[in-house]
């Protein structure tokens, strides 16, 4: 009756945790299929929740319950031996000498302690007994583990009660102090403001993106608090936030770059986009962009300006490749004044190029979980190791008198890598043989 | 020279190498399997040597990265870690049996690479979010777990075998009596699986502190990382029924096999659905 209970017992209780771990893996493999008939957050539903405390009360429940078998394990008394463990050992565990016990004792006992450390023995009547062990405490190493994912779990649940995730879009020259929420419609104000400065990006000659970069700068109570430059994979921090470089697209105005002179000499130029003003200290006059042209009549670009004086008003056209334009019809100026990028005397327009405005898209994340959940992962490599690669190994040295002589058998229990253990005890019988012959 | 041609030429090395080995089980002649061991180590040494080319030659081309990038990169690579774990468990384990059902796993990888329509072998250029530090030791790891599940995978296949073969008694000698012991096999499966499982661990890990840092986010649900997460679940509920009930041999070889479906699932699979992890798409 015990027997069947306790068969029960051990049936059932390592159940559950195979169940729940089954119950866990379906949830996102059928995460997934709900993925597609769009039931996007099932990873934030309340079932996941759940599922996760669920195995978390699973993980504590059967490390606890597991515990006494555990610690009877640790706490295992070093004699007797277990049953049977000297019988039909080979001839390579059993050394025989014909020396006096008092002297090989102290030789054998040596030769443990260099490799053990901390050794036990006893006197039976059958012969005399040393213990040793090693890596007894990787009997906990699984306790390692199964906290290392209860330390993940609590630093995910953290991060996804405290943490914030949004996104801004920042035209190059722009500071943006509002961002977007990710996952709800909101908006969410920051105490600073970020200004893109440039933004910028790189292809390979096959047209595959090479980098991009945002040139940021981070302004708080009207200073700039700290420069810097976002790349993919090179995330920014600035106050609570690290910064992800996660988009970028075209405005839809253009940059004009544009530089007059001042009766010949160089005086001023100007980045300007269609419906911008404009001030002319020299001349006391304000300039507003009136069109910018990507190709104006097949003649390339082109702004068309207006400047206002107390005396004049007058528009104008500034063509980039005016030279080219002038060399085709010779007249065209003094036949069309509105072609002539030096109406406005004394000054002369001339513009250098248009560039297309690029705003940078940028992904905030605040994720106060994220130091527990790495401590989880350290403490699970750590614990993975231990259970792993450090065994659980004892050994028993056995020496009795027989017919005149010693005979010394060396036997072990390992609870993984019994090869491992074989390989010691073999180094352990050569040892002790050259140091009796010594 | 040029490693694509290196490349091919190893494809057959492993392909000879694995008929030698099957040779060597059927005829049973010692040379036959001294023979394929020493092509699968030519094969291993002639791929390292295309690889490290083919990494020169991509920062000849200006764009310099390690050859980890795509897919057909990535399935050479699975090739040689297949290759180099199956070598070391040989030399540890002086057993030669398991080179049969593990060696032609890495040749259909670098066949498949060469030969698919939509693989290509073109060193393409590294887009902005590869450009990580983290990309070589994430794509390391996860490749030297799926290689030591590919091992364990290959045990189980000859576990169920030899399983099969015991019922009939009237041939002891005959081919499954060749086979190792169930022993050995169980050990083996047992071994490879800790291994590939810290791997997994490790490779999971890195991923996860590399999308942190490219992304934001350490864990994003994307079908590679959930499906990573399943197979790392079936093995972990292997490990657990080895060690709390005490499971071994036949379901041990059976869990090695499904444990091994997902990671191909994880590998190819997941490629088919939209998600984060899609540079692979050839």
């Amino acid at each position: 009756m015990l027997i069947v209970l306790l068969f029960i017992a051990g049936t059932f209780i390592p159940s559950p945790d195979v169940v729940q771990t089954f119950a866990d893996h379906l949830s996102p493999g059928a995460g997934k299929v709900f993925l597609f008939f769009c039931l996007s957050d099932l990873y934030h539903s309340s079932l996941f929740y759940i599922l996760l405390t669920l195995l978390s009360l699973n993980l504590i429940i059967c490390s606890i319950d597991r515990f006494p078998a555990l610690w009877r394990q640790y706490n295992a008394p070093h004699f007797p031996e277990p049953d049977g463990i000297f019988d039909n050992l080979p001839q390579s565990r059993i050394i025989t000498v014909d020396k006096e016990i008092g002297k090989i004792k102290p030789i054998v006992e040596s030769c443990l302690k260099k490799k053990y450390g901390h050794i036990s023995e006893i006197e039976e009547k059958r012969g005399h007994f040393f213990y040793a062990q090693r890596g007894r405490f990787s009997l906990f190493g699984v306790y390692i583990i199964h906290l290392s994912i209860l330390i993940m779990i609590v630093g995910a649940i953290i991060g996804s009660i405290f943490g914030l995730e949004a996104d801004i879009n920042i035209k190059e020259g722009e500071s943006v102090n509002v961002a977007n929420l990710t996952k709800s419609n909101g908006l969410y104000k920051l105490d600073f403001s970020v200004r893109c400065d440039k933004f910028t990006v790189e292809f390979y000659k096959d047209g595959t993106p090479k980098t991009y970069r945002s040139d940021l700068s981070f302004i708080k109570n009207g200073q700039v608090r700290r420069p810097g430059t976002l790349l993919v994979n090179h995330p920014l921090t600035f106050d609570k936030f690290h910064f992800y470089q996660s988009t970028y697209g075209i405005a839809p105005e253009i940059k004009a770059i544009v530089t007059y002179t001042n009766a010949g000499k160089k005086s001023g130029s100007m980045t300007l986009a269609a419906g911008d003003t404009f001030f002319l200290p020299q001349s006391r006059a304000r300039g507003f962009v009136l069109r910018v042209e990507e190709n104006i009549m097949q003649t390339g670009p082109a702004i068309k300006l207006r400047i206002v004086s107390q005396k004049k008003d007058v528009q104008f056209w500034v063509f980039q490749h005016l030279d080219q334009i002038v060399a085709m019809n010779p007249n065209l100026l003094t036949k069309m004044p509105m072609f002539n990028p030096g109406l406005f005397q004394p000054l002369v327009f001339s513009l250098k190029r248009l560039e297309q405005t690029y705003y940078t898209g940028l992904h905030l994340v605040c994720d106060p979980g994220v130091p527990l959940v790495a401590l989880g992962g350290l403490l699970m490599v750590v614990g993975l190791m231990i259970v792993f690669f450090i065994p659980y190994q004892r050994l028993w040295v056995f020496m009795k008198l027989k017919d005149a002589k010693i005979s010394i058998s060396i036997a072990g229990r390992s609870n993984r890598n019994n090869q491992q253990l074989q390989k010691k005890i073999d180094y352990l019988c050569k040892r002790i043989n050259e140091e009796i012959k010594a | 020279m040029n490693h694509t041609l290196i490349l091919s030429w190893v494809t057959f090395v492993y392909f000879a190498s694995f008929v030698l080995y099957l040779f060597r089980l059927i005829i049973g002649k010692k040379v036959l399997g001294r023979a394929a061991s020493f092509l699968a180590w030519a094969g291993l040494i002639a791929q390292t040597i295309a690889l490290i080319l083919r990494w020169k030659n991509s920062y000849d081309l200006g764009m310099g990265h390690v050859p980890l990038a795509n897919l057909y990169e990535s399935m050479i690579f699975f090739a040689w870690t297949i290759i180099l774990i199956y070598l070391i468990i040989e030399w540890r384990t002086k057993s030669r049996i398991i080179g049969v059902f593990v060696v032609p796993m890495a040749f259909l990888a670098m066949a498949y690479a060469s030969i698919a329509p939509d693989i290509s072998n073109r060193i393409e250029p590294l887009i902005p979010a590869l450009q990580s530090n983290w990309l070589t030791s994430h794509v390391v790891t996860c490749f030297m777990g799926y290689a030591a599940f590919t091992i364990a995978f290959g045990c189980g296949l000859i576990y169920l075998l030899k399983n099969k073969e015991k019922g009939r008694v009237e041939k002891p000698a005959g081919f499954s009596g060749k086979l190792p012991d169930f022993a050995t096999l169980d050990t083996l499966i047992y071994q490879s699986i800790t291994l590939g499982f810290v791997f997994l661990t490790i490779g999971i890990m890195t991923g996860s502190i590399w999308a942190h840092y490219a992304w934001g986010s350490y864990w994003s649900w994307d079908p590679k990382e959930t499906w990573s997460l399943i197979t790392w679940l079936v093995y972990a509920i292997l490990l657990h029924s080895r060690y709390v009930r005490g499971w071994r041999g036949k379901r041990m070889a059976i869990l090695a096999i499904i444990g091994y479906g997902c990671v191909l699932f994880t590998y190819l699979g997941v490629n088919y659905l939209p998600g984060l992890h899609s540079y692979l798409k050839a």
